[in-house]
Formats: structure tokens, sequence, C-alpha cells
């Protein structure tokens, strides 16, 4: 290959990465800052009293709590990382996490603008909630300390005294903000390690694998849903657009792949994949991956053969 | 890292993403739907990075003498900040703002296209029914416009003709003979990550002499025909027109 081949090659992969990355890091600044908020103004023990403990009402509220806090994939992993620092329940941050980047309103929103009142938009909010419930469950049976990082488990800022807390006196907003955002700041900082290599990644993936030899693959009602639920991992496209991005493929693909695609593509990709792993124990992220890929293939194939065209 | 270090590298992702808006280069990275968001994230920047001025104002005197000697350690400087960003952190924190400045902002083209699919006789799917109702009734068809047209129409004869100017840049592979061209964009409705060529093909006796990527603004008239073993409207060019690249170089849905 000649040099300039090269060279228009690797400015294709950059404009490709700074896309992602531009179009990712205002979601999780702003998922940062809820988690500085969240760490200066939420005490533990309001925490502990407002979510619940009994597991099916905790995965419950896990998947719900997006409504609260509006974030799409990359701002829920600081905010869930912050709210593990907080002793929030394993199930719940679990649940949280693959929930929230669709059942939220600004989400709800988007995919309503996109397809409209159709089984797609029904069908995304009630299987993304399926899946998130069972996953929470499951890791119901996990131990904590073996899932979580120990830096998540204690965010060591946390203890850099908070400057106004051992005053004495009750610790006023202004005193306070700027902790909140010094907290954002660092959360933002150590995300966005993760987030590049994400970027990175999903770049490399995109100049090297032609998407055409993706969708030439498959038409099939199970090779489209495969197909789908790869190429929701390689675009790494934020959750609160995804749905303007799947109507591009609603022609060429299977609907109820078009659903796996909607349903999957928020809990992981290659981004977000990246960024777990700055929370969870690696291998417990193999998990986090491969259970919502499971689950969104077995939705999908099962629809294909069984309802066919929902339309 | 020393919260000195942190503010200023917020605030120069924060100078990184006004640059682009400044020189509007950011089209050539999002839709611009999304522009305000940019906007936001960079004042966004500098307000996170104002939270460290502020506290290291109240820390300055407690870790005063310290700083200097810890210049070469990247781990575990104790009670010292947070999660001590290593050197191979900060690389990668400052590697969209490096790669951004050394290699000079292109928006996507010919080169890009050889790797997707790209659908010239109709799109696939409604991509775009809002835009085109908007543009149907005065405003001058664009690429996506024209497209989305054909697709509603199903029928490549219903459209000769008819006349239209479009821009778009050169794109041409072994299929194409020497008299016609394709004249492309990309359409992009979140960021360049799912982009979409989309092209009309073009009859121009002069076609092979066009150079590959380049601007070009065509007018002529459709008459349908055939290309690549597929029945579709062609853009019989009566002028072909060099022409700067256009600010935003995408269309956007």
């Amino acid at each position: 290959m000649d040099l300039n081949v090269v060279l228009e090659r690797l400015q294709v992969f950059v404009t490709i990465f700074l896309g992602i990355f531009i179009e990712a890091v205002p979601f999780l600044l702003a998922g940062s800052v809820v988690a500085g908020l969240i760490e200066i103004f939420l005490g533990r023990e309001t925490l502990h009293r407002i979510v619940p403990h009994q597991p099916i009402l905790a995965a419950l509220a896990g998947t719900s709590m997006g409504m609260v806090f509006p974030v799409c994939e990359c701002g829920v992993v600081p905010v869930t990382r912050r709210l593990y620092g907080k002793g929030l329940a394993l199930p719940v941050g679990i649940a949280f996490l693959m929930a929230a980047p669709v059942i939220n309103p600004v989400v709800m929103l988007s995919t309503y603008a996109a397809f409209g009142w159709s089984p797609i938009l029904v069908g995304r909010i009630a299987f993304t909630f399926v899946i998130a419930f069972s996953i929470g469950l499951i890791f119901q049976l996990a131990r904590r300390d073996e899932v979580l990082l120990p830096t998540t488990e204690h965010p060591e800022d946390a203890m850099d005294e908070p400057p106004a807390v051992s005053s004495g006196e009750h610790p006023t907003i202004r005193q306070r903000l700027p902790s909140a955002l010094r907290v954002a700041g660092d959360d933002f900082l150590d995300m966005t390690r993760y987030l590049v290599i994400g970027c990175l990644l999903a770049a490399a993936m995109q100049t090297l694998i032609p998407q055409s030899t993706l969708t030439a693959i498959g038409q099939g009602p199970v090779t489209s849903v495969i197909v789908m639920l790869a190429l929701a991992f390689v675009l790494s496209v934020c959750s609160t657009v995804d749905a303007f991005v799947a109507l591009a493929f609603v022609g060429t693909f299977t609907p109820a792949s078009i659903l796996a695609f909607l349903v999957f593509g928020p809990m992981v990709d290659i981004k977000s994949t990246a960024m777990f792993l700055g929370v969870f124990q690696r291998r417990k992220v193999a998990y986090l991956v491969l259970l919502p890929f499971v689950m969104a293939l077995f939705l999908g194939v099962f629809l294909n053969f069984n309802v066919g065209v929902l339309r | 890292m020393k919260n000195g270090v942190k503010g200023l590298v917020l605030i120069g992702l924060g100078f990184f993403l006004i640059s682009r808006l400044n020189n509007g280069t950011i089209f050539f990275y999002i839709n611009s739907r999304f522009v305000w968001l940019t906007l936001l994230a960079g004042i966004g920047f500098f307000l996170v990075a104002a939270g460290y001025l502020f506290e290291s104002q109240a820390a300055r005197s407690s870790h005063a003498g310290e700083d200097h000697d810890h210049a070469d350690h990247d781990h575990h400087d104790h009670h010292d900040h947070s999660h001590n960003l290593s050197r191979i952190g900060l690389l990668l924190i400052l590697l969209p703002i490096v790669l951004g400045t050394l290699i000079p902002p292109r928006p996507l083209g010919a080169t890009a296209m050889a790797d997707r699919e790209v659908s010239v006789s109709g799109l696939s799917s409604a991509v775009a029914p809002k835009s085109s109702q908007v543009a149907s009734s005065d405003h001058k068809k664009n690429l996506l416009d024209w497209l989305v047209a054909f697709d509603a129409k199903n029928d490549p004869q219903a459209f000769d003709g008819q006349e239209a100017e479009v821009v778009g840049f050169v794109y041409r592979d072994g299929r194409f003979a020497d008299d016609t061209f394709m004249v492309s964009r990309f359409i992009v409705s979140c960021c360049v990550a799912d982009a979409t060529p989309i092209g009309l093909i073009v009859q121009w006796p002069d076609a092979a002499s066009l150079k590959t990527d380049s601007w070009v603004e065509v007018s002529g008239a459709f008459q349908a025909g055939e290309f690549d073993g597929q029945k579709t409207p062609i853009l019989v060019a009566q002028q072909v027109q060099p022409t700067d690249p256009p600010n935003q170089p995408y269309l956007f849905p």
C-alpha cells in the first residue's frame, strides 16, 4: 500500500474516532456531574433508606431509577460507580446500569420520534426491563467484593475530607459545590480513559471490517439478529439517538433483529464495555456483556420464529 | 496527577471542543442537531475545571511542599488525590486532542465509501421522511431528498425529464464506465460512526477526467437507466462544475 492510501485510511479512522468521542463526551460529562452531586449531597443513610432491600423490589427499583437519573450508556457508568461507593446494593446497581440507558424519558422520546407508537417502542421498553431485571436478580447471587473493584467500593477521594463538613457548622451549598465539581472532574477523567479506549476500538473495527461485510451476511432469522447485535456492539452509538440509526436498517433487517439492536446496544457496546472495566472486576465484565447478549439473541430469534413480522 | 494538571486537562478538552465549533469542523463529526451539546460540554469543562481551582486554593497550604518530589511517581502517593491517573491514563485522555491536532480534520469521503454499502436507487427505508416533506415544496432538492423521492415512487421512469441540481463529491470504482460517476454525500443521523453513503449515478462524457473525492455541482435531467444490474434514475448532466466543499459536508436526515 502506498503512503497516501495509508494516510487516507488514518484520516477516516481519526474522523470516526473523534466523531464517537465528541458525541459521547457531553453525556459522560453530564453523568460525571450527576455522580459528583450524588457524592456530595446524597448521604449513605438516605440511600440506604430509600432503596428497597427485598431482592425483587430492589431489582425493580434499579430498573426504574433511570426515570430519576436520565442518563445514556456513557453517563450511567460514573453514576453507578458513585452509587456503589455509597453502598448501593449490588443487584440494584446492575439493573440500573442495564436499564437506565433505555428506561428514561429522553430515550423513550427519541425512540418515539423515530418509530412512533409502534411495537418497536413498546418492545424496547418492555424487553429492556425484563432483561435488566433478570440480570439484576442473577447478580443477587454474587458477592459484592467479587464483582466490584476495590476503588468502586471505596472511592479514595470520598475520604479526602470534604472541606466544609468537618468544620462544625452546617455546610452551605456554596461551600460544597466546588467539591461536587471536583469529584465530577475526577470521575470524568477516570472514565474518559476507558471511553477513549472504547472509541479507538470502535473506530478501528469500523475502518477494518467493512459494514457491507456484516450486512451481506445476515438475512436469516438467526443471522439477522446476530448481525444486528454485532453492529450494536461495534457502532457504539449513544442510546439517546440509536433509534434514528436503527431506522436506517428497517428495510434490510427483520424487525425483531432491530428490536434486539435497540435493546442490546444501550446495555453493552465497545465503549461502555471499556468503561465497565473501571467499575467491575474483569471477569464479571464478561458476564455483563454475555448475559445481555444471550438474552437479546434469544429474544430476537424467538420473535423471528414465532411472531414473524411485527410492524 | 495533581489537581492543577487535571484542571488543565479539562480546560484543554473544553478548548478543543470550542475550537472545533469555532472553525466549523464540528460538522465533520456529528449531526448539527447535537452541536448545542458540544457547546454545553465545552462550557461544562471550564466549570468543572473551576471546581479544582477553588479546591486547590484550600489545599495549597497543606500540600505545598510535597508536590515537586512526586512528579516522577505514578502510583500511590498515598493520601494525595483520588485515583492517581498514570502517565498512560493522561496520554489516553489527551489522545483526542493530539490526534485531532496532528491529523488535519477532514470529512469522510471516497476512501470511507469503499467500505460501505452505497444506496443508489432510493433508500432501503424511510430514513428522512421529515426533511423531505419540508424540502419538496420549493427549496432545491438535495441528494437525500431525491433518493427519498425515488424510494417513495419506486419507479425509476417516473422521474424522466425532471431537472436537478445537486452538490456532492465524486466517487468512481471498477463498476463505472468512462462516462459515468457517482455524485455522493454521506448521511449522518448521529455521528460519523453511523455515516451511510448515498449517491446518484451521473452520465457525463468527461467523467473519467474528474478527480475522485473532488466536490462538484451537477445540473441535468433524469433519465431512467441501469447501473450495476439495477434499474435506477440516472442524472444526465448538462453541466458539471467543480465547487468548494460545503460547510456541512454531510446531510442530516
